[in-house]
């Protein structure tokens, strides 16, 4: 390396000598362009994440008959936003707290939307029951029996809330929101990449959040029956037989 | 340089530095928020956030640890190395950032404290796909905490050199942390090929780096062999030290620095008071051997710093026979008067 070694620097003089100034500049110069190369290509380079939206801090008011089992689930009849729509609470929370007692009831629910292209949720914020008369609504459509490979995701983060809300960097979060009540869902992406979800049940047609804890965001292969309930596919098998991959 | 702890002084060039700290961050941070926001629209600015700022931190604890071999192997790089600390700092500053939003995103608002969900919501330790990255990341950050809050000359002071530097070693023990923090965590979901390249090119880097640059040092450790003169060893000839600079001989198993002052010879232990700096690589400056580093002051006759400073290096007795320089291999108690020696003195 050529340069005049005569130079001296000394940092709390307040020139630096010519050459030594010259070569830190063109460091300098070399170290940002090569960061911002780094953050260009670490920015364009990142996945897709799935689809899904979280519409943080907008209230809208909904109004349909609840259901408490297996995991509480708001029919709307009306309105802008008709069909199932998943219920959860406020955090890393399931509703059950704040639907427990209106299984079948015409309730009115002012909360944040959560919503990919198949799938819609509401965050609840206030719920409000609006008379007393049960209302039945026709059960469940058995569909059949099959096997799904897919990861299991809480339905929460994944319909829109987090970005990514699946995989490795969430697997803690989605391991809180499961445990508190949140539903799980079996993430399937068929071959040509279409996504859909399978909440999961346990034979008896029970939740299954706490049985289901270890094998969050891994790949899991689960056999059972598919039924179908308003708008929403439920899997059920007894989460013992579910195999990690 | 105790004295108010003033080694580091305010300038014209600090400022300088520290503005073009601040302008590569936002450099930095823009084109990935902006270049992220535009091209994954669907993506929400947490994520771009923490990945942005996590990214950025690593990228400058790839700087920072390039710093010292880069200046061992190019002494033009010192200046960079004496302003280091700032970068430190706001390395750690911006690994703050994505530290805590990935708390709060990730960890926050369950039914336990974000901290046990930290350590303790993903309990797979034993397994390699699974690990819970976040913990070796945590770590890190403690460890880069530490290091930026001590970073400052007081606390070498008070903690005393051989317990700062290795404090400050710990940070290989925080990039090797954070190399699996990303190979464990999000390289698990995201096979991104440029991560995966910068990760390894990266890590490659700093260890060739590392490699040469003490390579380059070992031929220096060699013990000196030469003559005797009355005890004193022959060290070099005069002829081969340039005025105001040193040679480093390594005597009894000490880097001696032999400095020429105009018409005289002085010796002096290589290593500075401050963080071990090649005292032998620094010059004469206002009469005062001045450390390459960040510029500590010595006086080659007595190994002090001129007051109001306090250090004190170990001298060495030294003579002139013929033009060859002869070195006492025994130290004298630092801060100690060893007479500086005539170039023409005796023959
Ligand atoms: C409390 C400490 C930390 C936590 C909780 C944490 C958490 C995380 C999480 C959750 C991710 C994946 C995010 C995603 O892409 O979706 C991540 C990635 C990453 N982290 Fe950390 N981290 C911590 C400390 C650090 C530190 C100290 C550094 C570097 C100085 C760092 C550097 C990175 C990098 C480079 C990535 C990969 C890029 C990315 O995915 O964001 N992390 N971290
Ligand atoms: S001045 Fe810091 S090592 Fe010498």
């Amino acid at each position: 390396m050529s340069h005049n070694d005569d130079e001296f620097y000394v940092g709390y003089l307040p020139e630096a000598p010519a050459g030594i100034a010259a070569h830190v500049k063109r460091s300098i110069l070399l170290i940002l362009l090569l960061a911002a190369g780094v953050a260009g290509a670490l920015a364009a380079l990142q996945s897709p994440f799935d689809p899904g939206a979280f519409e943080f801090g907008i209230d809208r008011t909904f109004e349909g008959v609840l259901l408490e089992h297996p995991y509480p689930l708001l029919v709307v009849d009306d309105g802008e936003y008709p069909g199932s729509h998943l219920l959860v609470a406020f955090g890393k929370f399931g509703a059950e707290s704040l639907t427990a007692g209106h299984d079948g009831k015409r309730v009115r629910i002012t909360g944040s939307r959560i919503w990919n292209d198949q799938e819609q949720m509401i965050e609840v914020h206030e719920l409000e029951p609006l008379g007393d008369a049960r209302q039945s609504l026709a059960g469940g459509m058995e569909l059949g029996t099959f096997s799904f490979t897919g990861e299991i995701v809480d339905s929460k983060c994944h319909l829109g809330v987090m970005k990514p809300g699946r995989g490795k960097p969430h697997k803690a979060c989605a391991i809180l929101c499961i445990r508190g009540g949140v539903p799980p869902v079996l993430r399937v992406e068929s071959e040509s990449g279409e996504l859909s979800y399978l909440f999961l049940v346990d034979e008896q047609g029970n939740a299954v959040n706490d049985r289901v804890l270890e094998m969050i965001a891994e790949p899991v292969e689960i056999h059972g029956e598919v039924e179908r309930r308003g708008d929403v596919l439920t899997l059920r098998a007894d989460p013992a037989s579910y195999k990690l991959l | 340089m105790s004295a108010g702890y003033q080694a580091v002084l305010w300038n014209r060039q600090k400022k300088r530095y520290d503005l073009t700290i601040l302008a590569g961050i936002l450099l930095y941070i823009g084109l990935f928020v902006g270049l992220g926001a535009a091209l994954r629209p669907e993506a929400t600015p947490e994520t771009l956030i923490i990945r942005a700022f996590g990214t950025l931190a690593l990228l400058m604890l790839h700087v920072i640890l390039s710093v010292g071999p880069l200046a061992r192997l190019d002494r033009r790089f010192l200046p960079l190395l004496y302003n280091r600390r700032h970068l430190g700092v706001s390395m750690f500053l911006c690994a703050l950032v994505h530290g805590a939003f990935s708390m709060i995103q990730f960890h926050a608002l369950g039914d336990v404290n974000p901290l046990v969900s930290l350590l303790a919501g993903n309990p797979q330790y034993a397994s390699i796909s699974a690990f819970p990255f976040q913990t070796l990341g945590f770590v890190a950050l403690g460890i880069l905490f530490l290091m930026a809050a001590t970073s400052h000359d007081f606390w070498l002071a008070n903690l005393s050199a051989p317990v700062w530097k290795a404090l400050h070693m710990l940070v290989y023990v925080a990039y090797l942390l954070l190399v699996l923090h990303v190979a464990l965590g999000i390289l698990q979901t995201e096979r991104n090929l440029v991560l995966i390249g910068l990760l390894v090119g990266g890590f490659g880097w700093i260890v060739t780096l590392h490699l040469v640059a003490g390579f380059r040092e070992k031929p220096g450790d060699a013990p000196h062999r030469g003559d005797v003169i009355d005890g004193y060893l022959h060290a070099c000839a005069v002829a081969d030290i340039k005025d105001k600079r040193a040679r480093i001989v390594c005597i009894s198993g000490e880097r001696v620095a032999i400095f020429r002052n105009g018409d005289t010879i002085s010796a002096v232990s290589n290593a500075c008071q401050h963080q071990n700096g090649p005292l032998g690589e620094g010059r004469i400056v206002d009469g005062c051997i001045t450390c390459p580093w960040h510029g500590y002051q010595y006086e080659p006759e007595t190994g002090a710093s001129p007051p109001p400073f306090t250090e004190k290096i170990p001298t060495f007795n030294v003579r002139v026979v013929s033009g060859e320089v002869y070195v006492d291999p025994e130290p004298n108690p630092a801060g100690q008067r060893a007479e500086p020696a005539p170039i023409r003195g005796s023959s």
